[in-house]
Formats: C-alpha cells, structure tokens, sequence
C-alpha cells in the first residue's frame, strides 16, 4: 500500500504542478464557466418569480441557489475529464511506453485526475463555496451548513470523484477504435450535463424517468453530493443513497478492467 | 471591380469543393460532429419544457415563443460558425507562430483569405435545430408572418451574423498586439449564451453590457421579440425598427473591428529570425 503510494503520488503532483503553471488559462475558464451559472441563476430567478408556487421540483427560491453554484463547484471538482487523456496516448502511440512500464495505467490515470480533482477544489472551488456560505447567511438568511452535513458532502464528491473518472476511462476505451472522438465528446458532455442535474435538478423530471435515472450511475456524480449538502436526505435515504455511490464506484471499476483486458488484446500500435 | 469580385468568387467557390470533399472524406467525423451539436442544443430545449411544467409562462413569455428565441439566435450564430470559424486560429495561434505570414505574401484580400481556408462543417448542427425550432413555431402560427416580416427576417440573420463576426474579428485582432488573444475572444464570444433568453431577467449592469457593449442582445432576443409581433423595451416592436438598429450596429461593429484588423495587419512582424 504504502508502495503504492509512492508510485503513484508523482502522477497526482505533478499534474497539480502542470495546472498551476497554466494559471492564466485556467482562470478564464472559470470566468466563462461562471458566466452559465449566473445565467442560470438569472433564469431561476425569473422561473421562481413568474411562479405562484414558493417550491419548484421539491427545492425552494433559496435553496435553488444554492444547488446552482454547489452544482458548479462539485462538478468543477469531479468531473475530471481523463478520456481526452487516454484519446491522445492512443493516438500518438504513447500507450504503448504505459504498457510497458510496471505500473496500472488505470491508477496513473487517476492519480493525474486526482491532482487536478485538488487543484480545482483550491482554486475555483473553496472560494465560491466560501462566497456563497457567506451570500447564504448575510442575504438570504439561511443557516450556515453543519459540519456534518459538509463532511458527508466531502465523502460523498470523493466517491462521485471516482465514479467519475471510471466512467470516462470506459468512454475513453472508444479511442481505440475511433480516431476522432471530438463529436462523441460533445455529446456525452451534453447528456452528462443533462443526465447528472447539472442543468436542472433531477426532481423537475417525471416521475417514470427519475426512477430509470436511479439505475444510472450519472445521478450519483452531482446531483447526490449537492443534496446532500442541501440537506435533502434523512438518516436511511442517505445510507442508501451512499451505499449506491459505493456500488457503482465497484461496478464501473470491474467494467474498465473487463473492456482494458479485452482492448488490449487487439491494441495495434504503429511505429517502434 | 466586377472583374475582382468574380475572381474572388471563382477561388472561393475551388475552396468550397475543397470543403466537401473534406466532408465526404470523412462521414462519420463529420456526422459525429453534427450530432453532438445537435445534441447539446436539444438539450437546452429539453430544459425549458421541463421547467415550464412547473409555471405557464415565464414573466410573460410562453414557451413556445422562448423556443423561438432559442431557435432564432442559432441561425445567425450558425451561419457565422460555419464561414468565419478561422479567425479563431488568429487569435489562438497564426499570430504567436507566425503562420500569419502566409496571408501577408499572397496578393489577395488579407481577410477573405483567412475565412476563406476553412468552412466549419459541425455549424450545420446550429443551422440545422435553428431552423427546425424556426419553421415549427412558424407553422404554429406565433411569428408574424407577412412580407416586411420575412423580408426583414432575412436581413436581421444576415445583420445577425455580421455581428459576430465582427466581435470576433475585433477580439481576434487584438493579437497583433498581444500575441495571443483567444481568451479574451472565448470571454466575448460566450457572452452570446446570455441572448437566448428574454435580457429582461438580468441585472441592468449585464442587460446594459449585452446590449450596447457586445451587442449580443441585438443578434437574438430584440429582433426575435419582433418577429413574434411582442413589443420590446424600446417600444419598436411593431415597426421593425428594431432591426434598423440591428444593421446600424453591424455597420458600426464591422467598420470598427475591420480597421483594427487592418492596423494589425499592418504593424505585423513575423515571429522568429
């Protein structure tokens, strides 16, 4: 374990390092990402206000706020995009030098997107987090969140982390066999963006269609975390809605090993 | 001058072959594409029925005029992805590494040669729901449909596209200057995502920004807000005036960002030795 450790802590600090060094890139990108939350927050606002009703999709005015910006902090934080990664090591070949090499490519992967999982909770993150505890308190007058409800929040975005990258690693395994996986980036962006509630909360959705969305792992990647920092599961819903998180976390781990096995079969590698 | 205009017109029209070829090329590229944006934008409508089953219209406005504006801003966007989609490179990279170069020694147009190396098929996705979300709520009946309306249609979504044009060639060249300038273009060019809706939801200080600053407003919700026979917030609604002041300021946007481009062009230095 401890061995471990060693091996892998490199790939997770230095990705921390190469984020730091392109600092300027990345803070624009948080403005742009800024900009389609306050749309958003813009647009709730108008829903709420052309409303009679105080609670839209069970969440009220105040706590749609909330969930607009912790929707945009934990899916900053988890969703770490790793299958670009995979996509340009197949391309160039570089996979090869990582099956080589003694170690899991899976776990190196994930140990990057672990540093830039760090990274994004230091810089974009805690500070909104932050700036919204504060807007909460003094504007809205809300509660501040408990402790405990923040520690849970936390255990729960470690396990989104996870389900995560386990997932693209399995979307990236399509690299493989395609070249070109710009559109199909799109378009699992666009679903993702839409299955997991970042765009609206999964509550506003029929009820037929959230009961299918609880067998997709997707609505354990954002939206669990954000309900459970708003509060929104008592003590058995919570147990079981990590106890789900673990389970997919199982699941997709033992889905990428199946696919890389069967991938790596029929890997064909060009040049020397 | 007529004879440079056809000349014009007969390179433009190899480089479009160049363009379908590319596109027959690889089909399944480019259906991919396609399909992503397609995806993403129905997206945006699937978000706006799910929340009007929740209020029958949103400070005033139904859903099916909503879907209008959403359908109407892609069009002129689209149109300008699919033409202009180049200018992005200056920004990002043909000024740092001095690729620019190339534009400088052909005795062409420096401007049609940057749009012209490139058509950006994935834009036909904008078109594509644009014009579906368009034709659908016409066939509803909730646009004003006569003459002057169609007519000025036409001519807002060529206004339209000309301004973002001219954004983003204002923005890009602003990397004669500083090297690289595709952050401050991004910044500029997502601005736009604020258009798609009513601006009467925003802040004054975003509403003033998008309106008068980068005239996105201009590009979508004013003059859809015509079409769809509502009166706007400058009470133009029923003349079309509206529109006039959309091609007053793409006239002005263009002269502006275009002698920028020029002046750039002109204090140009190659990278390197």
């Amino acid at each position: 374990m401890k061995k471990k450790l060693r091996i892998y802590f490199p790939f997770a600090s230095n990705e921390l390092k190469r984020q730091m060094a392109y600092k300027g890139a990345f803070y624009l990108f948080i403005f742009i990402s800024l900009f389609s939350s306050f749309i958003q927050y813009f647009l709730w606002m108008a829903i709420y206000g052309s409303s009679g009703n105080g609670i839209l999709g069970n969440l009220t005015r105040n706590e749609m706020i909330v969930y607009v910006f912790m929707t945009y902090v934990t899916s900053s934080m988890v969703m770490i995009t790793i299958s670009d990664w995979v996509s340009m090591d197949v391309v160039e070949g570089m996979i090869a030098m990582n099956l080589i090499k003694p170690i899991d490519y899976r776990i190196s992967l994930i140990s990057r997107a672990m540093g830039q999982a760090v990274y994004r909770f230091l810089v974009p993150g805690i500070f909104i987090w932050i700036g919204l505890e504060i807007y909460k308190v003094k504007t809205l007058g809300m509660q501040v969140t408990g402790i405990g409800s923040i520690l849970l929040y936390l255990l729960s975005c470690i396990m989104s982390f996870l389900i995560c990258v386990l997932f693209d690693f399995c979307f990236g395994m399509v690299a493989f066999f395609t070249t070109y996986i710009f559109g199909m980036l799109m378009a699992k962006e666009a679903l993702i963006s839409f299955l997991t509630g970042q765009l609206i909360p999964l509550s506003f959705f029929p009820g037929v269609v959230q009961k299918v969305f609880d067998f997709l792992p997707f609505s354990s990647m954002v939206y669990t975390p954000v309900m459970i920092y708003l509060g929104k599961y008592n003590s058995s819903e919570l147990c079981f809605v990590l106890a789900r998180q673990a389970a997919w976390v199982v699941i997709l781990y033992v889905l990428g090993s199946i696919i890389w096995k069967q991938v790596t079969k029929r890997l064909v590698v060009l040049g020397g | 001058m007529i004879h440079t205009v056809k000349r014009y017109w007969r390179l433009y029209k190899v480089l479009i072959a160049q363009f379908f070829k590319v596109v027959l090329q690889s089909k399944v590229d480019f259906l991919m594409g396609l399909f992503g944006f397609f995806l993403s934008q129905f997206m945006g409508i699937a978000f706006l029925y799910l929340v009007f089953e929740q209020i029958p219209s949103l400070q005033g406005w139904t859903l099916d005029q909503l879907i209008f504006i959403y359908g109407f801003a892609q069009i002129p966007r689209g149109i300008d992805h699919l033409f202009t989609d180049n200018i992005w490179l200056v920004a990002w990279r043909l000024v740092l590494n001095g690729n620019f170069d190339r534009y400088m020694l052909r005795p062409m147009n420096i401007f049609f040669q940057v749009i012209s190396e490139k058509l950006q098929p994935d834009a036909l996705g904008e078109l594509l729901v644009g014009s579906i979300l368009v034709i659908r709520c016409m066939m509803k009946g909730i646009v004003v449909a006569d003459g002057v309306h169609i007519a000025l249609f036409f001519v807002s979504i060529f206004a339209g596209a000309v301004i973002y044009t001219a954004i983003k060639l204002f923005f890009a060249s602003l990397a004669f200057w500083l090297k690289t300038s595709g952050p401050f273009l991004q910044v500029a060019y997502e601005m736009a995502n604020f258009a798609k809706y009513p601006t009467e939801i925003y802040a004054k200080g975003i509403r003033f920004i998008i309106t008068w600053i980068i005239p996105f407003a201009f590009v979508a919700y004013l003059p859809a807000s015509y079409f769809l026979g509502v009166d706007g917030p400058f009470g133009t609604g029923g003349s079309g005036g509206v529109v006039a002041i959309e091609c007053i300021i793409a006239a002005v946007f263009w002269f502006v960002a275009y002698a920028l481009f020029q002046k750039g062009t002109s204090i140009y230095e190659s990278a390197g030795n």
